[in-house]
């Protein structure tokens, strides 16, 4: 874990000699917008956490207030209430828990060993397979939703969770193994040899030596798979069909027609926010590691 | 190495043992989930299928002319092309000004994090919450025609079908930008400070230290970011179709995008399916990618860069 990040970390930046830093008035508006900007996302947030405590006609004619009219009538969770009873959302909150969470785990549980055996056992062409792997992260998934669709409903896996489990698991593949194999590439060499010299057998390498070495990969792998499978849509929407298995995503669209029809905007707002809310809290919390995460692949 | 080559070259022939099957896993599901069904969907462009019930006849490049000469694919194409040629340039820019900005300023690192987090949010709950933002109806106005009201403008029809296409580019320069500043800040981060140093005793403003410095030291960064940004821009769909359309059903054609575009001819609610003509648009898809990014490499021409 600690590998990858020390290498990672910045050059510590020495503090600027006093008066070597210029106020020029193309600065002070750079940090101007900097800022505007910033403060206009904290707001968005604001907007919405507050918006899910409001009733519609609080939502659209006083943007900026905190909530009042539900906490005068005594019901302040009253939009929580309707979208996770009313239109399903708290069963589709288990559901998605369940199948996230199955799906992130496999991933990893799948890339990490091919990760390590395109990175670390010599094999020639491995470097033509990354790249070959890789290639499908470039693929939108429109361009393969037909015949998986069609070859799944002959399987009878359409409106089925362990069937969208399995494409979950199969399509965010080339990402993972992509991360992974950058994370493998970057540990030393010394322990995998010394451990060989010790009579260690390949199969143990792996799992006693390099694969506790790449845990900080695996973990942020497994977080990046967490963030991207929660809010996903698409899938969900082509391969469920029914009410009973729908996933957060699924429900939030398919509530949205019928909440503006019905004027119940407080209800689709706090639906919003129980999609959005634990990707917050975890973004939060593990910022920096989700952050180093995503650019890892870019920023080589 | 003076390790006893028996014992080394029995090792590496273990390690080799090895290859095949901790890849097999993932290669097998990489191949029977994406690598065939690509094949399969460019075979099946090569169709007129309706779908289900219908049976495959090979027609050529019929499913391909019909295709083009749709007004629906039209927009569909054109859209796409704006999101990732015009979203694209907005979003660069906007990251290189933060670049320029944020590289010495305090709480950098908080404001990275704040600008980097519509990332994380849904897009189909950023499209449902920007629909919000963007509604137009007189007394009930949503954020932006709010704010427009109160500083005595008229409020814009954002949503409407013609203008939906720049609303949504608008947003996702917004929502985007941060990504693509923390890519760039961290490229910038390895920069050696004594460059930058140099560059203050000399004197220079803020542009000429991104012009001379910056730049040029991030520019196969720039070039993966680039190519990022091509990928995701050409998978846009719940942020416009939650956006522009009702909810459920595809929205107005003026609207669309090639993502909606095989989603509508294959799963959409409204007018029978056509699974031929969508897959000849998800093939057209892939070709427009691949363009994209053979161009992008070729313009930013470094070797340095992996993908």
């Amino acid at each position: 874990m600690s590998t990858t990040d020390t290498t990672r970390r910045p050059p510590r930046r020495p503090k600027p000699a006093p008066g070597s830093r210029r106020t020029s008035p193309v600065r002070v508006l750079g940090m101007a917008v900097v800022l505007l900007f910033t403060a206009f996302n904290l707001f968005v947030l604001y907007w919405l956490l507050a918006s899910s405590f409001k009733t519609p006609v609080e939502i659209f004619t006083q943007p900026f207030q905190l909530p009042r009219q539900w906490f005068v009538v005594g019901k302040p969770l009253r939009n929580f209430i309707y979208a996770w009873s009313q239109a399903g959302f708290g069963s589709a909150f288990l559901t998605t828990v369940l199948l996230v969470a199955a799906a992130a785990v496999t991933v990893v549980l799948i890339s990490a060993p091919a990760a390590y055996a395109l990175t670390r056992l010599g094999f020639r062409g491995s470097n033509g397979m990354t790249n070959f792997i890789a290639v499908g992260m470039g693929v939108p998934f429109q361009t393969v939703i037909i015949p998986l669709f069609v070859g799944m409903s002959e399987l009878g896996l359409t409106n089925n969770l362990f069937g969208l489990y399995l494409i979950y698991v199969a399509l965010s593949l080339p990402f993972t193994v992509f991360l992974l194999t950058g994370f493998f590439r970057s540990l030393p060499d010394e322990m995998e040899e010394a451990a060989a010299i010790d009579g260690a057998s390949p199969v143990r390498t792996f799992v006693s030596i390099m694969l506790p070495l790449a845990s900080g990969g695996l973990i942020t792998a497994l977080i990046l798979n967490t963030i991207g499978l929660w809010n996903e849509t698409l899938l969900a929407i082509v391969f469920l069909q029914d009410n009973a298995n729908f996933t957060l995503g699924r429900a939030l669209f398919t509530f949205y027609g019928a909440a503006s029809y019905q004027s119940e905007y407080g209800g689709l707002i706090a639906g919003i926010t129980i999609v959005v809310l634990p990707m917050l809290l975890l973004y939060v919390v593990l910022a920096r590691r989700i952050i180093t995460g995503l650019t890892l692949g870019a920023g080589k | 190495m003076a390790r006893p080559a028996g014992r080394q070259g029995a090792h590496l022939a273990g390690k080799r043992r090895l290859f095949w099957p901790l890849l097999a896993p993932a290669m097998a599901l990489y191949l029977i989930f994406l690598v065939v069904p690509t094949v399969i969907t460019a075979v099946l462009s090569l169709t007129s299928w309706a779908g289900a019930g219908d049976t495959p006849e090979f027609t050529g490049l019929d499913q391909y002319r019909e295709l083009l000469g749709s007004e629906s694919f039209q927009h569909a194409f054109l859209n796409t092309l704006a999101y990732i040629v015009l979203g694209g340039v907005g979003t660069f820019v906007l990251a290189f000004l933060f670049t320029m900005v944020l590289r010495d300023m305090r709480g950098g690192r908080l404001v990275r994090a704040v600008l980097f987090f519509p990332n994380i949010v849904a897009p189909v709950a950023l499209g449902m919450f920007l629909g919000f933002v963007f509604k137009y109806q007189p007394n009930k106005q949503g954020l932006a025609n709010f704010l427009l009201e109160g500083v005595g403008l008229d409020a814009v029809q954002f949503l409407r079908p013609e203008n939906v296409t720049y609303a949504v580019i608008g947003a996702l320069i917004w929502a985007s930008s941060g990504f693509y500043i923390t890519i760039l800040m961290a490229a910038v981060d390895r920069i050696p400070p004594y460059l930058y140093e140099d560059a203050e005793l000399a004197g220079a403003s803020p542009w000429q230290k991104f012009r001379n410095v910056t730049l040029p030291l991030t520019w196969d960064v720039v070039g993966v970011a680039g190519v990022l940004w091509t990928i995701n821009a050409m998978k846009i769909f719940e942020l416009v179709f939650v956006l522009a359309g009702p909810g459920t059903y595809s929205p107005p054609i003026e609207a669309w995008t090639l993502g909606i575009y095989v989603f509508d001819r294959s799963f959409g609610t409204r007018g029978t399916p056509a699974y031929g003509v969508a897959c000849a648009c998800a093939v057209l898809m892939i070709v427009l990618v691949s363009v994209f990014v053979v161009l992008l490499r070729r313009l930013m021409r470094r070797d340095a860069i992996q993908f």
